[in-house]
């Protein structure tokens, strides 16, 4: 099994069998269904206290006409978490590190809070375009300059996650190659370059859980000034 | 299964052909997650499954006792793991490193942190507990107050007789007061009329006395003539000679 750089990258396929979908589902298959007693075990307790944090943590600035989003919101903070973590196993395939699957996931929420906004507060949303108080000779310039900013929101929310996992990863394999590398001839800096990796290895952990936490605010922020 | 459901279909479902019309209310049903039970479940175990090297069951270390002994499992492991190696059916390359990097972080997380978590599991469960018993107790001691009060007011409807006699009496004391008091003022009144008549007749004695003694005293005064007046008159000048004469020779 030697691997390139950029097996992991590589879209899982058996036999011709694309296991993209699979590999997308398969964190759900790690979350506990919800039990049917009132003291569950401590597996179970442990997850419905994380959810209720995330759903809280995204509702709370919520009108109650957001409310409705409280569903997609969480599970897909569920999700993107599952999937970024299980991600820095080794030999695994991380499905966010797709651009495709990010821009699939981005663009058309994105999109469903903008049309919210048109549709039930058009002047309103329109509005966000111009912040308050600005001279009056900057307006047209700093209106296409947010129109630019609100169209390209999509494109950053997903080219982020991809960005940063990517990222992420590929430093992973380069620093194990690297310590791997210089085992026979430098072992003490071997070692070193091992260090940096555990601290990579953390930071990669820290940026899993934030990156997911960061889309699905920013999904949330634009849905608080949209709906 | 689906006579019930079809009167609770909306007007446009039941214009569709019957199977249609059954096949959309049964997809459309809630899906049951879990199972519904009425009856209360069997409780937890107190400890999960014991496990070796935090991955392998107890169970596999049992199930090879007989035929290997306490070495057993072990040799397995190591066996299959320098095969592994040794015939690079697993080939070490990055991902290696890599592997060892995230699963001794995942072991020290878990090795330093589980027992806080668990704990901190446990206390979600024991507060939702605690509440649950918290509404119980309060409604209990709430309805044992209650209790004791309601007591309290029944030996409190005994003392009502005692209560009504001492109202009784102290009306009769106000009645008794009125009455005496309007006693006094009408003896007042009545002294009052015969103090005017006597003091009405005291007045008319008077009077008529007064008149008399004027009268009387006119009368005399009217019947001393001018000729007993000189004679009275000279006779005290006499007198008085008489007493002045004696009085020097006195001296």
């Amino acid at each position: 099994m030697n691997l390139s750089f950029f097996d992991q990258f590589a879209s899982p396929c058996l036999l011709g069998i694309p296991l993209i979908l699979i590999s997308m589902l398969f964190p759900t298959l790690l979350l506990f269904p919800p039990n049917n007693r009132w003291i569950p075990n401590r597996l179970s307790t442990l997850q419905s206290w994380l959810i209720h944090l995330i759903t809280k943590q995204l509702m709370t600035p919520l009108n109650k006409k957001g409310h409705k989003w409280a569903l997609v919101l969480t599970s897909l903070m569920m999700l993107l978490l599952m999937i970024n973590l299980l991600g820095l196993l080794p030999y695994t395939f991380t499905p966010t590190t797709q651009l495709s699957m990010n821009m699939a996931l981005a663009f058309p929420l994105w999109l469903a809070t903008l049309l919210t906004g048109l549709r039930n507060q058009p002047s309103a949303s329109l509005g966000h375009l111009l912040p308050e108080g600005t001279p009056t000779p900057l307006i047209p310039a700093l209106i296409m300059i947010e129109t630019t900013s609100l169209l390209i929101r999509p494109l950053a929310l997903g080219v982020r996650l991809t960005a940063n996992l990517t990222a992420g990863h590929l430093l992973i394999q380069l620093i194990s190659t690297a310590t791997i590398a210089l085992l026979p001839t430098l072992p003490t800096v071997s070692l070193l370059t091992m260090s940096v990796l555990l601290l990579l290895t953390l930071l990669e952990i820290a940026v899993a859980m934030i990156q997911a936490y960061v889309f699905v605010l920013l999904l949330s922020l634009y849905l608080q000034e949209n709906i | 299964l689906s006579a019930p459901l079809l009167p609770s279909a909306p007007a446009a479902l039941r214009s569709l052909p019957p199977p249609v019309t059954v096949g959309v209310l049964h997809t459309a049903r809630l899906l049951h997650t879990t199972q519904q039970c009425s009856a209360p479940l069997p409780p937890l175990p107190e400890k999960g499954g014991e496990v070796r090297l935090g991955l392998i069951p107890e169970e596999f270390f049992q199930f090879l006792y007989p035929k290997t002994g306490v070495t057993g499992p072990y040799m397995l492991g190591t066996g299959l793991l320098l095969y592994l190696l040794s015939k690079e059916i697993y080939v070490i390359n990055h991902e290696t490193v890599a592997a060892a990097c995230i699963l001794s972080v995942i072991i020290y997380g878990v090795k330093k942190y589980g027992s806080d978590v668990a704990a901190f599991a446990d206390k979600l469960n024991e507060e939702k507990v605690a509440k649950a018993l918290e509404v119980k107790n309060e409604t209990i001691k709430d309805l044992e107050t209650a209790i004791e009060q309601e007591k309290k007011e029944q030996w409190r409807v005994e003392g009502r007789s005692y209560l009504f006699d001492a109202k009784r009496n102290n009306i009769a004391m106000l009645l008794e007061t009125n009455y005496r008091e309007r006693l006094l003022t009408v003896y007042n009144e009545v002294k009052k009329r015969l103090d005017y008549q006597v003091a009405m007749q005291n007045l008319k004695r008077q009077k008529e006395q007064d008149h008399m003694i004027q009268w009387v005293e006119k009368n005399v005064v009217q019947s001393i003539t001018p000729q007993q007046q000189k004679e009275s008159i000279s006779k005290c000048i006499l007198d008085l000679k008489a007493l002045s004469k004696s009085a020097q020779a006195a001296v």
